[in-house]
């Protein structure tokens, strides 16, 4: 775990949506510093998936704001947020599965390019380097995985944790300044959730602004600065991990077969 | 293999194709069969057409029975301009060219907002408002009679006008497969690959990735549009004469099945897919009337009915991906492309 400075670069304020009669996020109000791993903890259906969708544009508020570095987010399209900076890793991943591996990457950097329908049908100058420099990217971030000799292989080919790696270079390449991790220990084996925690530090050392949505709590609480904790939608308490774990209630409620197996896993390296 | 020698055998590769093609038809003249030049030119604006349906359909995955439309409306204005307002057939290709791209784009703003089958629907009602339109504007476009006398595209009397219109409409075939080919590799390519909901893709990702799913539809709407308008647009000034009765919905019926049965994942499957077509066209019109006593009339259509359903049956992919399979048994390094 590092220690940041504390700046902040996302202010979720009240923030509010619902599915027909069900509050699925209720008056939700936290800050994200820069350069911080914030975990996002609950139990399912507290709200968690729901948060990291409205921030990334795919569901609009009820109520409420959210501000990523001094700009409102609430009236902008995904794609506008895309280009703000904000990228995310879906629970389910979502490889293009019509394209190869590092054509999947290759879509990551869109956000930060400019060829439009002529200057690619003409291959103008500006376009062909461009291209070099988005596959040369590509390449960069399928080695940052270690998954170069994937890189002609198709989606359908890879296991589901190399799937997750693939969907964080996808991710990374958009060289996002906010990235959201949603589920992203969901079915990987033990070697794999140490790969992804070790990379996930090594983008935190690199200057990234990380927020991990997950209810497995012995991979997140290893690794984040910072913990908030939602139930039914609701904001129960936040703080560092180690004041989320004294905090009785949740140990007792929520915590207590995670917490004892994240004991028991320390205790065992 | 490392990524930038994969990407030089995937360029050899399709500039080896194309040079294959403009031998072919640069030497087919020298045949000197009119017959033939007329089926190969016939060919050529199926597979202009063809192709632009292609990026939208194939690639973007977006449904639309209108390729007609846009085809009609190249020629419509092209004639117009020249016959009412006497400017240079050159010209009218570029003008209406250019106004059917700005309307589909208009169109493609209003219409995308929807998604699914809905579009295609619209996309056939607005090919029967167009066709009525059309026939109901007698005193712009001649109405169900047609506009006639629309004048030759200067051609320097080098040759015959026929064999101008042939290297006329295939070198646009080959620039625009060029155009297209470079659009399906590159960042906009990819970005219409992502939302491409029928092949593997998703408009939702596309978007959290930075791509703004209205502009790349309404845009590659309107892509598709100019490459049916110029079509349209040489085309009267191919035939001289137009009618109503040619852009209805049956022709843009006609560009999906030669799209499917080329193959909707590469631009080059338009030239396959019109070949098939227009050969299989000629060889029922010599066959049908030997037992039919002399009519072909509606056992074209069956015919056209019995190869989608076989095509979609055995072929999903379309004849391309036979013909890839081909070209890639002779070339050992091509088992590692990064994209078919």
């Amino acid at each position: 775990m590092i220690e940041t400075q504390q700046k902040p670069i996302l202010e979720i304020v009240d923030l509010s949506v619902a599915f027909k009669e069900l509050m699925a996020v209720n008056k939700v109000s936290f800050t994200v510093f820069q350069g911080d791993i914030t975990a996002i903890i609950g139990p399912n259906g507290a709200g968690k998936t729901t948060l990291s969708k409205l921030t990334t544009g795919l569901l609009k508020p009820l109520g409420g704001e959210i501000w990523f570095k001094q700009q409102k987010l609430n009236n902008l399209l995904p794609h506008s947020i895309a280009a703000l900076g904000i990228t995310q890793v879906f629970q389910d991943i979502k490889l293009f599965e019509n394209m190869s591996v590092l054509e999947n990457i290759m879509v990551g950097c869109h956000v930060w390019t400019r060829s439009g329908f002529l200057t690619s049908g003409l291959r103008e100058m500006h376009a062909r380097v461009e291209e070099k420099t988005i596959r040369d990217t590509a390449w960069d971030k399928l080695c940052l995985v270690g998954l170069q000799e994937k890189a002609s292989d198709y989606p359908s080919s890879l296991s589901w944790g190399q799937q997750r790696l693939i969907g964080m270079a996808r991710a990374l390449a958009a060289n996002p300044e906010l990235l959201f991790l949603d589920e992203p220990y969901g079915g990987l084996r033990a070697n794999e959730i140490e790969k992804l925690s070790h990379l996930v530090l090594t983008l935190q050392k690199q200057g990234l602004t990380i927020i991990i949505v997950d209810h497995l709590l012995d991979c997140v609480m290893s690794i984040a600065n910072r913990v908030i904790f939602l139930v039914d939608g609701k904001k129960v308490t936040e703080g560092t991990p180690s004041e989320i774990e004294q905090n009785e209630l949740i140990r007792h409620t929520y915590m207590g077969n995670a917490l004892s197996r994240g004991i028991r896993r320390k205790s065992e390296q | 293999m490392e990524i930038s020698k994969v990407v030089e055998i995937l360029k050899r590769q399709q500039s080896t194709k194309i040079l294959l093609l403009l031998c072919i038809l640069f030497f087919m003249p020298l045949l000197n069969n009119l017959y033939l030049n007329t089926i190969v030119i016939s060919i050529g604006f199926y597979s202009i057409v063809t192709m632009g349906f292609i990026l939208l359909m194939g690639f973007a995955g977006q449904i639309s029975l209108g390729q007609a439309i846009f085809f009609g409306l190249g020629a419509y204005i092209s004639g117009i301009l020249a016959v009412k307002y006497d400017i240079s057939p050159w010209l009218t290709l570029v003008l209406a060219t250019v106004t059917t791209g700005c309307i589909a784009m208009l169109l493609g703003r209003a219409i995308f907002r929807l998604r699914g089958l809905i579009v295609g629907g619209i996309t056939l009602a607005l090919n029967l408002v167009f066709f009525n339109l059309v026939q109901s504007m007698s005193g712009i476009t001649g109405g169900a009679t047609g506009m006639m006398n629309i004048p030759q595209l200067p051609s320097g009397g080098f040759m015959s006008y026929s064999l101008f219109i042939y290297y006329v409409v295939w070198l646009s075939v080959i620039l625009l497969l060029v155009f297209s080919l470079n659009l399906v590799n590159s960042r906009v390519g990819r970005a219409l690959k992502a939302m491409n909901l029928f092949s593997g893709g998703s408009d939702v990702t596309a978007q959290v990735m930075g791509i703004n799913i209205m502009k790349y539809k309404a845009g590659i709407f309107a892509v598709s549009a100019m490459f049916a308008s110029l079509a349209g647009s040489i085309y009267a000034h191919y035939i001289s004469c137009i009618e109503p009765a040619t852009f209805g919905v049956s022709y843009s019926v006609m560009i999906a099945i030669m799209a499917i049965l080329g193959g909707l994942s590469s631009p080059w499957g338009a030239l396959l897919g019109a070949a098939l077509i227009v050969g299989i066209t000629e060889l029922l019109r010599e066959i049908i009337p030997l037992f039919t006593g002399g009519t072909t009339g509606a056992y074209e259509l069956i015919a056209y009915g019995f190869i989608l359903m076989a095509t979609l049956r055995y072929l999903p992919s379309g004849m391309i991906s036979v013909f890839n399979r081909l070209t890639k048994l002779g070339d050992k390094s091509s088992t590692e492309v990064i994209s078919p």
